[in-house]
């Protein structure tokens, strides 16, 4: 199916983020969908279809939660158990492509700060194991991932300092990031390790927050108030086997998304104006920039280390300050800030003539997944 | 033996219970698949290449090489903390399987590609624990 400019994203809505206390995950998702519904100028009885993510470690998010206390009865609804904001959008554009819905809110919505949830716990398959043995929080096999990386390409540490350095930069042109406080690369380097070779900017800090994305056909996208941003091309993989796959840490399956988003857009890496990975760890911006093509595998350290992706550098990257810098919203400000750029919406950090943004995203050592926006059709 | 409150097997979950059994005897111990001769871990109920239930329990040498590690400088999980700074390696066997383990002792010696043995470390009195300490 060619799904190329069939749908759009007319919408986007964000709460306050860091530290909401006494607020449930359920109530600062209503929030940043009446956000998002402002922007795409419409009312919640406009909406037939309704994606949520469930939180980790509570079983707040879900569907039936959410349309209950927004009054909500949608054609459509769905709970993902995981909120990296690509699945879901993916999810929207087949509910609309399929006729199931026609227009669809998709929202995240957490107070994992406020609540203190639990992200000590190992990730992804055999996590048992790993808690026993002490590997605990995704720090560590992200250690060990750009540990290997160092191993087989001599990347430094200080090459990957400059992903914190570069969002942080980023960061302190939006109001919204959480971290503006500025950052050099010796700062950087003096810093103590967390879980070595990675330091605390390297490493995203858990916060409260919402945000809500509207999505419907390119029909009907003309008549919302915003400029839309058309969805040209999406690609999906999963490692779902994961310690049972050799190198896994290395995430290599995250190629065969990117040759798929590709081939199947007719894009090219150099088609894309800003770029967005999604950031957990600074090493999943080292790992995507490598996989998807922006340079060759093993090359991302210099690549970095050049500036490019700073302020003014040829590759704009997370240009929100991303998760490190702005919040930790699993992803999904990053979509959002998309968006704004291609609506030219972002004031001083504004990419000049932004038309094509790639957002990349990753459910840990499980799944990846990622989507081109675009102004034009 | 002194408490010790950080994560510990569940030796009631019986698709474990073998490798526990085993480690307390100095071995390690993983399933292959009784079909097609699969070597799985963690262990599983069924074989994720031919889905046969069940399988062997087979000993491993216990040696292998150290692919990469993490050095915990400070505790995520902070039952760990009077154990900082401690590493934690995924280690390839010769048997072809990466398996996650602490090494035994300090972080300062530990590289990539370094040759390391299991060493069986008791915890309690009814859990020991699979290491890795340098063989060469
Ligand atoms: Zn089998």
């Amino acid at each position: 199916m060619d799904l190329r400019a069939k749908t759009a994203i007319v919408g986007v809505g964000n709460t306050a983020q860091g530290t909401l206390p006494g607020r449930s995950a359920n109530e600062i998702a209503v929030e940043a969908i009446q956000e998002a519904l402002a922007d795409a100028g419409i009312e919640k009885k406009d909406v037939d279809g309704l994606i949520t993510c469930r939180n980790l470690r509570s079983r707040e998010g879900i569907d039936e939660q959410i349309g209950h206390l927004m009054g909500l009865n949608p054609k459509y609804s769905a709970t993902l158990d995981y909120g990296t904001g690509n699945f879901s959008l993916h999810l929207g554009v087949m509910a609309i492509l399929t006729g199931l819905a026609s227009t669809v809110v998709l929202v995240y919505g957490t107070n994992q700060r406020s609540a203190k949830a639990d992200f000590s716990v190992a990730v992804g398959g055999g996590a048992d194991m790993a808690a026993i043995a002490g590997l605990a929080h995704v720090a560590g096999p992200a250690a060990m991932a750009f540990r290997r990386h160092q191993h087989l390409y001599g990347t430094t540490e200080e090459q990957l300092g400059w992903v914190s350095v570069a969002q942080r930069e980023w960061a302190q042109m939006n109001p919204l990031a959480i971290f503006k406080q500025p950052m050099s690369i010796d700062d950087y380097m003096a810093m103590d390790y967390m879980v070595a070779p990675l330091r605390r900017p390297d490493l995203t800090m858990i916060s409260d927050g919402g945000v809500a994305i509207i999505l419907t056909s390119a029909e009907r996208a003309v008549d919302h108030p915003k400029k839309p941003a058309y969805i040209l091309g999406i690609a999906e993989r999963t490692a779902l086997r994961a310690y049972q796959n050799l190198e896994n840490l290395m995430r290599p399956w995250l190629g065969d998304v990117a040759k798929q988003l590709w081939s199947s857009s007719g894009l090219s890496p150099k088609d894309i104006d800003a770029l967005y990975i999604q950031d957990a760890t600074s090493v999943w911006v080292l790992q995507m920039l490598e996989w998807y093509g922006f340079c060759e595998v093993g090359e991302g350290g210099p690549f970095l280390a050049e500036g490019r992706t700073r302020p003014g550098g040829s590759l704009p990257l997370n240009t929100n300050g991303g998760q490190l810098s702005e919040s930790y919203m699993w992803g999904w400000l990053n979509l959002a800030e998309g968006v704004r750029q291609l609506r030219g919406e972002c004031g001083p950090r504004q990419v000049a003539n932004a038309e094509v943004v790639l957002d990349c995203s990753t459910h840990d050592f499980l799944k990846g997944a990622a989507t081109i926006l675009s102004s034009h059709q | 033996m002194m408490a010790y409150d950080k994560p510990l097997p569940d030796l009631e979950n019986e698709v474990e219970a073998p490798h526990w059994q085993a480690a307390k005897q100095g071995r390690l111990s993983i399933q292959r698949c009784s079909q097609c001769g699969y070597l799985r871990w963690p262990p599983e109920t069924i074989c994720p290449e031919c889905l046969t239930r069940g399988g062997d329990w087979v000993d491993l040498k216990g040696e292998g090489e150290i692919w990469s590690f993490a050095v915990y400088h400070r505790a995520m999980n902070p039952v760990f903390s009077d154990e900082v700074p401690y590493a934690v390696a995924m280690v390839r066997l010769t048997e072809g399987i990466e398996m996650i383990g602490r090494i035994a002792g300090p972080p300062d010696q530990v590289r990539i590609g370094q040759k390391v043995r299991a060493v069986f470390v008791p915890v309690t009195d009814e859990v020991t624990l699979v290491q890795w300490e340098p063989s060469a």
